[in-house]
């Protein structure tokens, strides 16, 4: 367990686009930081090369982007390609807000790993990320 | 991108932003492999010009912080920098915002913008700034700009320690040379009214002028520390700050200072990790031993007050203290 206690799962939380709405993104901030992540904010009207830079620089673990405008099929593939470009592709991308059920597939076969849809408990956001870093922790100490 | 001490190190002193930011990261986390690439790049440092930007919340450092980069870069400089923000004591986690005033700058490669928790690490946290500040300087940038909230020993520490520390206060905070925390009036070098353009920042300036006056009556520096204005907003003010700060730099240089700001900073590593690494010692050596559990049973049950537990174990270890 020592080797895990300074580690500290790192989350970088952006908005991509002319989306605007910030209540989503601040909820979701503070629980994970109530969690115990490390979260870092883009702030608004950030283009995917923007986000991809900012979490190559931040070194985190997870992007996370709330989408509330109807622009996710524009803007979440870029964004993955451009992790991908930059080295970054090995960063869990996940999104949440407005994304209609039949838009998923499409979204996840570019390399967006989970999306959360309206309504979604922050608890199970929580839980999903806790799941995914003892998963990644605990492959970290079996490779060495 | 390699994860091997070596492989990092590589990359670092190749100037890739990923390499860097993995190696802070390592660092920042104890990682043993971090220490490793730190001894491989640290014949690299020492050549970046630090400077601490602190004062209170909402005083406007991470506005002035942003447009300190873009004149910086103006200039020709490479840039890079810190800034650290609160974790919450209670979960240890953290929301890191002030890179949201500085992201005009994330398209630019010749900037390089880490955030950092203070974790609530035990003098830790300027260990882990110091050795982020080292990978920058190892990186080539000419500027390492450390932002912090100017709460707490640990963060007195990294901006005092600072080549240039600037002090930045605003006006409209009630008690406004309240707000500088003693210890930070003498730190500094630069100080800034940020936010001139509004109500009070006259009344500031006469305060500030007041304590400055009588700081250089009890302590006469060499570097009379100028008092500055700034609307870090809109950019008025800062091309004269930073001449100021490029100044106080070449005055630095010329009375070699600036190396002996190195040897203070490297003076202040070595004593923490010294501390933590005899901590470390001490309290292993204490749970090995026997009468250390007798000794806690005791004072829970209120037969022994903790000095006299503690210096009783220490015996028991038969360590010598004064």
């Amino acid at each position: 367990m020592t080797a895990f206690a300074n580690r500290r799962l790192r989350v970088l939380l952006a908005k991509l686009g002319m989306d605007t709405h910030t209540i989503g993104v601040t909820v979701i901030a503070h629980a994970l930081r109530d969690a115990g992540f490390e979260v870092i904010f883009t702030g608004l009207k950030q283009t995917a090369e923007m986000v991809a830079n900012t979490a190559v620089q931040e070194d985190v673990d997870v992007v996370g982007v709330s989408s509330l405008s109807a622009a996710h099929m524009k803007h979440l593939p870029k964004l993955a390609e451009f992790l991908r470009q930059k080295g970054a592709g090995d960063k869990l991308l996940i999104a949440g807000g407005v994304v209609p059920l039949e838009d998923i597939p499409q979204l996840e076969r570019a390399g967006v790993q989970k999306i959360f849809t309206m309504g979604t408990e922050t608890k199970t956001i929580v839980d999903y990320l806790q799941t995914w870093w003892a998963a990644k922790l605990a492959a970290e100490q079996s490779g060495g | 991108m390699s994860q091997t001490a070596a492989g990092i190190a590589a990359g670092v002193l190749a100037r890739e932003i990923g390499a860097g930011a993995r190696l802070i990261r390592w660092l920042e986390e104890s990682d043993p492999r971090g220490r490793d690439a730190l001894a491989l790049i640290y014949p690299h440092t020492g050549r970046a010009h630090l400077i601490g930007i602190t004062g209170p919340p909402g005083a406007g450092k991470s506005t002035l912080t942003n447009a300190l980069i873009s004149e910086q870069r103006k200039r020709g400089r490479r840039v890079g920098v810190i800034a650290i923000d609160p974790s919450s004591p209670f979960s240890g986690g953290a929301v890191l915002g002030d890179r949201v005033r500085m992201q005009t700058h994330a398209l630019d490669t010749d900037v390089f913008i880490r955030s950092m928790g203070t974790r609530g690490q035990l003098g830790g946290l300027s260990r882990a700034t110091f050795d982020a500040i080292l990978v920058q300087d190892a990186m080539g940038y000419d500027v390492v700009i450390v932002e912090t909230v100017g709460v707490g020993q640990d963060e007195l520490d990294i901006v005092s320690l600072a080549h240039s520390t600037v002090i930045v206060s605003v006006p409209g905070l009630g008690d406004e040379v309240q707000a500088i925390k003693a210890g930070l009036l003498e730190a500094g070098d630069l100080f800034v009214v940020n936010k001139a353009d509004r109500e009070g920042a006259d009344a500031l300036t006469r305060q500030l002028e007041l304590m400055l006056h009588l700081r250089e009556q009890t302590r006469p520096h060499a570097w009379k520390p100028p008092l500055m204005h700034t609307t870090a907003l809109t950019g008025q003010g800062v091309a004269a700050l930073t001449d100021a700060l490029d100044e106080h730099l070449a005055t630095l240089k010329a009375s070699g200072a600036f190396t002996q700001c190195l040897i203070a900073r490297n003076r202040h590593m070595f004593d923490s990790l010294l501390r933590d690494l005899a901590a470390q010692h001490i309290l292993a050596a204490a749970s090995a031993q026997p009468a250390t559990a007798a000794l806690i049973h005791a004072m829970q049950a209120g037969q022994i007050d903790p000095y006299s537990a503690a210096t009783q174990l220490v015996a028991c270890m038969s360590l010598q203290f004064p």
